[in-house]
């Protein structure tokens, strides 16, 4: 059978109108992914510019002997306008969506909205581990003022063995905010963007074909 | 102005209903998913009525909103299903001499439809809705000539699923 006579039958089909209220249901709230991804974008932005403003002054005594507080007051000033940066093309992304746009066009958009997300991410997550390489390699090479800073206490320790402890705490801070980071991405994104992220390749596959 | 508006588009969507219908029939399988789709159809459709000019027919639009709904926002309600599959529901055929082999026949269809990928899906409802070329080509966002090439692959793995 051919499909032409399935299409008469579509054709053909009666569809019964539902008795729902549909006024009702237009005022009732959207479960859409981009409303989601609205959600969980603004909460990984909200949360990674907090965690900015929650280190401890405390924290930042520690680096008042290497003479590194002008290199710290500078780049917080330019992570300050990065944020802006992101915010805006956040927010703009965002409202370019348009359900009425073609389909191609309105993933292209969504996954936009996401794409900023995870380079602010991916931004932050390169300067901490980049903060952090610059500050162990000024530290290091003031390896007395380090030894005092960091064994305060007056412990009986090796000079080699401070060093370590600073080296590896830091490289394990990093590889527990990445791990952290990964599995968040898997649980939300990852889940909600599954579907679209197919789609979305297999029309793009195709108009990459020509 | 408000109350205008809302009335036009509760006159405009009533003639147009059965395409939602279609559409949620189509990209789910139980009717608590349809009925999922369908409200968030209706929600994008309102919220987006206000700027729909009407330089497009009404059913064109709804044709546009309706398919990126089911393709690209809605995600599978995570609830438990409990009601029954979409299978068990009978397809009305419209005619005036009753005859179930065209009933039998949509059933068919329906069933291998939901079995096509998302994109397929969308080209073969918009094949069966007897739309031009142009219009597939313009809802999706892709050149003429892939949705026509697009388009014969979808029609060959149905054919496959129907016939095989």
């Amino acid at each position: 059978m051919d499909l032409e006579t399935y299409k008469k039958s579509w054709g053909n089909q009666q569809v019964e109108n539902t008795s729902v209220d549909i006024y009702k249901m237009s005022r009732s709230k959207s479960s859409s992914i981009v409303k989601w991804i609205f959600i969980i974008g603004v909460l990984e932005l909200i949360f990674w510019t907090s965690l900015n403003f929650m280190v401890p002054q405390k924290y930042l005594e520690f680096y008042k002997d290497f003479k590194v507080m002008e290199l710290i007051k500078v780049s917080t000033y330019v992570h300050y306008v990065v944020i802006l940066v992101f915010l805006v093309l956040f927010y703009k992304n965002y409202n370019s969506i348009s359900i009425t746009d073609n389909t191609r066009r309105l993933m292209n958009r969504i996954l936009s909205v996401r794409k900023t997300v995870k380079y602010y991410v991916y931004y932050n997550l390169g300067g901490i581990v980049l903060s952090n390489a610059v500050l162990i390699f000024i530290l290091l090479g003031q390896p007395k003022d380090l030894i005092k800073a960091m064994n305060a206490d007056g412990l009986n320790m090796e000079a080699n063995e401070v060093i370590t402890i600073f080296i590896v705490t830091s490289v394990i801070m990093v590889l527990v905010m990445l791990t952290i980071i990964w599995l968040f991405y898997r649980f939300t994104y990852g889940r909600l963007l599954k579907k679209l992220n197919k789609n979305y390749k297999e029309l793009d596959n195709l108009e990459n074909l020509n | 102005m408000q109350k205008d508006l809302e009335s036009k588009f509760l006159q405009d969507f009533e003639q147009n209903q059965n395409i939602v219908h279609k559409i949620c029939r189509i990209y789910t399988t139980n009717q608590d998913a349809h009925n999922d789709l369908f409200q968030e159809v209706v929600i994008q459709l309102w919220k987006n009525y206000s700027k729909f000019r009407g330089d497009s027919k009404f059913s064109t639009w709804m044709y546009r909103v309706a398919l990126n709904t089911a393709i690209s926002l809605y995600r599978k309600s995570t609830r438990t299903i409990t009601t029954q599959d979409i299978d068990d529901f009978s397809y009305k055929i419209q005619s005036i001499e009753y005859d179930d082999t065209e009933e039998l026949q949509l059933k068919a269809l329906y069933k291998a439809i939901r079995q096509l990928n998302d994109i397929d899906k969308a080209l073969i409802f918009l094949y069966l809705e007897d739309k031009p070329y142009k219009e597939i080509s313009e809802t999706l966002g892709i050149t003429e000539v892939n949705a026509r090439v697009k388009m014969n692959r979808a029609k060959d793995k149905l054919k496959n699923i129907l016939n095989p």
